[in-house]
């Protein structure tokens, strides 16, 4: 198969795999979207490479924690009003399906998920990114696939998660079986849940007040000098 | 030759913004920064050698002109300042400027300005004054010292607003935002660098110009790009923050 096949089957930039190639530096999401192309699991083919290679080797499921980590905001918001709602007797009630992950504020959910106090210190020391500049990646939603990976060996989970989290794979592809969103979900206690919305919340209204804050900051500019 | 084509070219920078500006300013957007754009162009005008002989000519012939540039930049460099420190929500910078010792600090640049020029003999125009000085010693170490007040008020302004920019150009704000304020901070270094004047060697004059004009044209590019990311953020909407499209 020619690179020509694979960009039009995979449906990336012939220039884009071209220089790559050239620069012997494929990202994974190439790896990926060839993979997906190809009817190959794209966790398998990450794990022809070296950083990669105990991707599915050291495959462990994903602790509850992680998992309740990828539930959307506004579904845990949905799942304590279900609750609340719900005949007592009749359990979890009736919910709506669980969005996709990753959501909004998955990849920063899911480090804390796993965060024992010292995590951080500890992806620093073994892969030499400053705290900050790890800070800020979390903070934009975002973590390359190396750092996803070296956070999931720091914090002793499973090597999936993270790429998980930051969207570079599926829960499918990465193992994880259909429900198990949602049944660590309900596995939480009441108690347990409303805390949890309750961080979540008040994260969200942090970052939206921060929002708010620079939009009127800008606003302010536009009318002094613009 | 470099020299002038760089007067001309600001000079022809600060034209075009301002005359961009018109429109807005007649809906009466902004006005003070249109203000300090004319401001900057007769300034501008009034230190290239043509209109300078010109207008001179015309007040007298005894270098006044001179003096009308300077106050012609010690107010554009004041108004831009207020107009930064409001913008940029620099409070304190605010104060300082409009306070005791911000007022202070441009009366007595002022002041001086004023007695070293009557102290000078300044009969024939000579933009810059570089016949002036030319004519004795006596005259070249006040023209000297008369350049230096001059400058001394738009560097204690711009610096004051430093730290603004700084922090400005540090935040999470729009890039161009940032850009912008990279781009006044620039500016404000060059300005402030103009104080060292007097210790560039004699045969490196042309470097003068060089910092004096950057600084300029840094300033309004500054200026310039606040106003177009205005315009490109009035034309499309604003996208829904991140977290609540869920």
């Amino acid at each position: 198969m020619s690179t020509a096949d694979i960009c039009r089957i995979s449906g990336l930039k012939r220039t884009t795999l071209a220089q790559q190639l050239v620069r012997g530096k494929v990202a994974e999401t190439t790896v990926v979207s060839i993979s997906r192309a190809l009817g190959l699991n794209p966790a398998e083919s990450l794990a022809n490479f070296s950083t990669f290679a105990d991707l599915t080797r050291l495959a462990q499921p994903p602790t509850p924690a992680e998992l309740v980590s990828q539930v959307a905001t506004m579904d845990l918001l949905q799942a304590v009003i279900t609750r609340s709602a719900a005949d007592p007797k009749d359990g979890s009630g009736t919910l709506r399906a669980l969005s996709p992950a990753p959501h909004a504020t998955s990849v920063r959910n899911w480090v804390d998920a796993i965060d024992d106090g010292e995590l951080r210190h500890r992806v620093s020391a073994a892969t030499g990114v400053a705290p900050q500049n790890y800070s800020a990646q979390l903070t934009a939603n975002r973590l390359s696939p190396e750092l996803a990976v070296a956070t999931s060996r720091a914090g002793g989970v499973g090597l999936t998660g993270g790429l998980v989290a930051t969207g570079l794979i599926t829960e499918a592809e990465a193992g994880w079986p259909v429900d198990a969103r949602q049944s660590a979900l309900d596995a939480l206690s009441d108690g347990e849940l409303v805390a949890l919305a309750g961080e979540r919340l008040q994260a969200l209204g942090k970052t939206l007040r921060r929002q708010e804050q620079e939009q009127a900051q800008t606003e302010k500019i536009w009318e002094n000098l613009g | 030759m470099i020299v002038t084509a760089l007067q001309w070219s600001t000079f022809a920078v600060c034209t075009l913004v301002a005359l961009a500006r018109i429109p807005s300013a007649r809906r009466g957007e902004n006005r003070p920064v249109f203000y300090v754009l004319v401001l900057l162009m007769a300034a501008i005008l009034l230190s290239i050698e043509e209109p300078y002989d010109a207008i001179d000519g015309f007040l007298g012939g005894v270098n006044v002109a001179n003096v009308v540039l300077r106050f012609v930049g010690f107010a554009a460099v004041f108004f831009l300042g207020l107009q930064i420190a409001k913008g940029f929500s620099a409070e304190d910078a605010r104060r300082f400027l409009t306070g005791p010792v911000g007022i202070g600090m441009g009366v007595l640049s002022s002041a001086v300005v004023i007695v070293l020029f009557l102290m000078m003999d300044t009969a024939g125009s000579s933009a810059g004054l570089v016949e002036v000085a030319a004519k004795s010693g006596r005259n070249r170490v006040l023209v000297e010292y008369y350049g230096a007040a001059g400058r001394l008020y738009p560097a204690f302004v711009l610096l004051a607003l430093l730290p603004a920019m700084i922090r400005t150009a540090g935040s999470r704000l729009p890039l161009i935002i940032r850009g912008s304020a990279v781009s006044l901070a620039v500016g404000s270094v060059a300005m402030a660098l103009t104080l060292g004047f007097p210790l560039i060697p004699p045969g490196l004059g042309c470097w003068r110009f060089v910092i004096n004009y950057t600084g300029i044209l840094f300033l309004v590019l500054g200026l310039v790009l606040i106003w177009v990311g205005r315009m490109a953020a009035k034309r499309r909407p604003r996208s829904q923050p991140a977290g609540t499209s869920e």
